[in-house]
This record gives structure tokens, sequence and C-alpha cells, in this order.
């Protein structure tokens, strides 16, 4: 979707605050966020992608405004509610006034180090092979629809050439709607000076991961 | 969903309704009745899910003191210093960063398609996510606020130069600059130069010295310190 989240290249957010402390939680809210999402008890159909999708969903002004893991309480509590897992009643005072969850059971305590220690892996087996190869110049597609996609805008339309490919991965644009499908991926290196008008050194590169049906070739 | 998403192939099952309008309308509503202090909401989720059954509140309390102690930057920094100091364990780390997490022990979130890619004398990495925050956990921990900005996320790939010069850096006239938008599920670990003056340091004693910024790419030229040397 065109959304505020999609940032590469948007002008006038100012300076970057380099001197901020380096302890993991600057609050003590922000790790109880992270560690209830990390382990909360979860219907089977959500998927990281289903979840970034709902992130970029929230409203313009409080995504922009809001801190970075307060976004995230936003966003899981609206798939609760979404998912008929909570109300937005039970989420304004944290008064359970339904049944009692028929979900898969939460992680438990002495589970995380093990979930800590696995991780998740994306690819996924394809049996056609590869439409592009590295070296090919290719040109990022100018679609754009108002699902979840990972194809920002600020390279569509603009020739790169395949960096390198990474067989199928879960397709986000298919994953966000439900669907597990894999996709042939590619990172493809873009010349800065291509994607804007006014940069320093035309020559820098930025390298975007990209799917295959992001592509055309060129 | 224009030509992206093959309409005439069935979907999965599933309960979920994955409807935009009706979830944008849900955040709405949240926005109207929540607490407005985000340390209330997180209260009342917490009470909630604990209530419900679906939240074991030490499980929070574990993840919190992983990501505060155990899981952070100085797994990065271990894996760079021993990659400076083992030419094929390096070789291992850029051909396949995952197995490299899986040797060092530090596997887990973020890691299982982990991609590093190192400095050298007319090269500069540089990492960031413009869509969300994505970032290698179990290598480097929590992301900094700042790397979630939309300052960040906006200027990067665009003046990354610039970004540069806020964060202290100055760089040659012969390096490029490469940045690398997080926008599939690799993720990236940047390994710098090793400074001069360090040949005779333990492992230990390099890791010390390198920085998470350093492995963001928003740091370059690693001094070698008192932290580190003898």
């Amino acid at each position: 979707m065109d959304g505020v989240h999609d940032l590469g290249g948007r002008q006038g957010y100012g300076p970057i605050d380099v001197n901020e402390p380096e302890e993991a939680f600057h609050e003590a809210w922000e790790g109880r966020v992270l560690g209830m999402v990390r382990s909360m008890s979860r219907p089977e159909d959500w998927s990281i992608d289903w979840f970034r999708h709902c992130r970029e969903l929230i409203d313009a002004v409080d995504y922009l405004s809001r801190p970075y893991y307060d976004s995230w309480l936003q966003t899981y509590g609206a798939m609760l509610v979404n998912s008929g897992v909570a109300t937005v009643q039970e989420l304004a005072d944290g008064k359970d006034r339904g049944a009692a969850s028929t979900l898969p059971p939460a992680l438990a305590e002495a589970q995380v180090p093990d979930a800590a220690a696995a991780p998740v892996l994306f690819n996924r087996p394809l049996s056609d092979p590869p439409a592009f190869q590295p070296g090919d110049k290719v040109r990022a597609k100018r679609h754009r629809h108002s699902g979840h996609t990972r194809l920002p805008q600020y390279v569509c339309g603009v020739a790169g050439a395949i960096h390198a490919c990474h067989g199928g991965h879960v397709f986000p644009d298919a994953m966000s709607a439900g669907e597990d499908r894999g996709e042939t991926l590619y990172t493809v290196a873009f010349q800065i000076g291509d994607l804007w008008g006014d940069v320093e050194r035309p020559d820098d590169i930025v390298y975007l991961d990209l799917w295959e049906s992001y592509l055309e070739p060129l | 969903m224009s030509g992206l998403v093959n309409k005439g192939r069935a979907m999965t099952t599933k309960k979920i309704e994955h409807s935009s309008e009706k979830v944008a309308q849900i955040h709405r509503e949240l926005h109207s009745h929540l607490p407005p202090e985000p340390a209330l909401r997180v209260k009342a989720l917490e009470s909630l899910l604990v209530e419900k059954g679906m939240v074991d509140p030490g499980a929070i309390d574990a993840w919190v003191q992983l990501y505060s102690e155990d899981i952070g930057p100085k797994r990065g920094a271990q894996m760079v210093a021993k990659a400076w100091c083992d030419a094929a364990f390096k070789e291992r780390l850029l051909s396949d960063g995952a197995a490299a997490a899986v040797e060092m022990g530090f596997a887990g979130w973020g890691s299982g398609h982990l991609k590093a890619v190192a400095n050298g004398p007319q090269v500069h990495n540089m990492v960031v996510c413009t869509l969300c925050s994505c970032y290698p956990l179990a290598i480097l921990g929590i992301p900094p606020t700042w790397y979630k900005t939309a300052a960040y996320r906006a200027r990067a790939v665009r003046e990354p130069r610039a970004v540069l010069t806020e964060f202290g850096v100055e760089l040659a006239e012969e390096v490029q600059v490469r940045v690398w938008d997080s926008t599939a599920e690799l993720r990236y670990l940047v390994i710098p130069e090793r400074p001069a003056g360090t040949d005779d340091w333990s492992e230990d004693q390099l890791a010390a010295i390198v920085s998470r910024n350093a492995m963001i790419g928003t740091e370059r030229d690693l001094a070698p310190t008192s932290q580190g040397g003898n």
C-alpha cells in the first residue's frame, strides 16, 4: 500500500539523534511489549507479513508520532480485535469479558531460551528456475496495490541490475493475505544517481531485496 | 491487487479476515478508546492477556532479561573479531551468515538469512530498513531507536553521505557507499575494517572495540583504544 510507512527518500524528517543511550530499552514498558509479542498465544494464521500490513494501516499521524513499541502494541491490539480474540473495550481497561482462550498455549518462561535460539526460515523450494541471473538488467515495476507489499515506492520504474539470486522466499504480498507460497527473491543493485537527481555521488549503490514479480526484464 | 498476486489461484482457507479497511477502522477505534499514555496501554494489554491465559508474565521477564543482557551487539562484535583473526571463518561468514551464526551459538531471531557485507579501503556499507525496522536481532540485539525513526529510514537511501556525516563518519575520496535496504528477510551485518596497530591483539581485545554502529554502518574507523589494548 502507498502508506506513510514507505519512507525511503521522503524529505522533511530532520536530523538523527546520534547520541541516543545504548541500552536496549529506554522505558520499562517497551520491554514488556517485546516480551508479550514474543510469547503470547496467537491464532495460527497470523504471520510476520500480516503484522507488517496491520502496522502500516495505523493512522498516518499516529504512525509517525507514536513511540516505536507503542506502534507494536497498537498493531497487536488491532490484530487481536480483528481475529475476535479481544474487544476494544477489553484492550482499553485490561479486563477480560470473554470466554477462556481456545488458542494454542502461550510460551512458558522455561521455553524462552529455546525460542530465542530458533531462527525462523522463510526460504521455500520452487520448481521453476529463476527468471533472472546475476548481471541481468531489470526494472522495478510501477504497479501499485493497496495490500501489503515489500516493493518500496522509491524504486518503482527505476532500472537496476540483479546482484544475487536467493531462490524461493515467502512472497509477502500473498502471505499477508494468508497464502504461504514462495517466489524467487533477488538482491537488486540501483545506482543512487538513477534514484534521485540531487545526490552527492551518483555511483553510490542502494541494494534492495525484491521478489521476481516486482521486476521486469530490461 | 494489480498484477502482483495471482488472483486465479485459490487462497489457503483461513478464518482470519484480511481486510485492510476493517483493520484501519479498528485502529481508529483503539486510538479513541485506549488510555492516553503508552505505559498505561501496555499495562492494560498485559493484564488482559494474563487474565485470558494468553501470556506467561515470567516469559515476558525472561525476554526482557535476554535482550537486556545476553543478546546484544557483543555477539556481532565477537563474530567480527573472529572474522578478523580467522580468514576461513570470514569466508564462511560472508558465504553463509546463518551457518556462521549457528557455529558461534548465536542463532535466533533474524539469523536464519544473515548476510554479512565487508567494508574495504574503497567500500563502505550501511544498513537500513525503509519499510519497517528489520534488523539482525540475534546478532546485534534490540535496534537503536534512531534506526527505527522516519528520519533515518527516509534519508539513508537518498543522502547516505549526509547521514554518515551526522554520525561523524569521514569518507576518503575513493570510497563508494553501498546501502542495503532490508526489504525481505535477509538481515545485514557490516564487517568493519580491522584497525591498524592491532596485529597482536586477542579476539576478546578486538571484540571490545567493535561498536554496534560500526556493524550497522554508521561508524567506520574503529580506534584501537584502551578498551581493547593492553
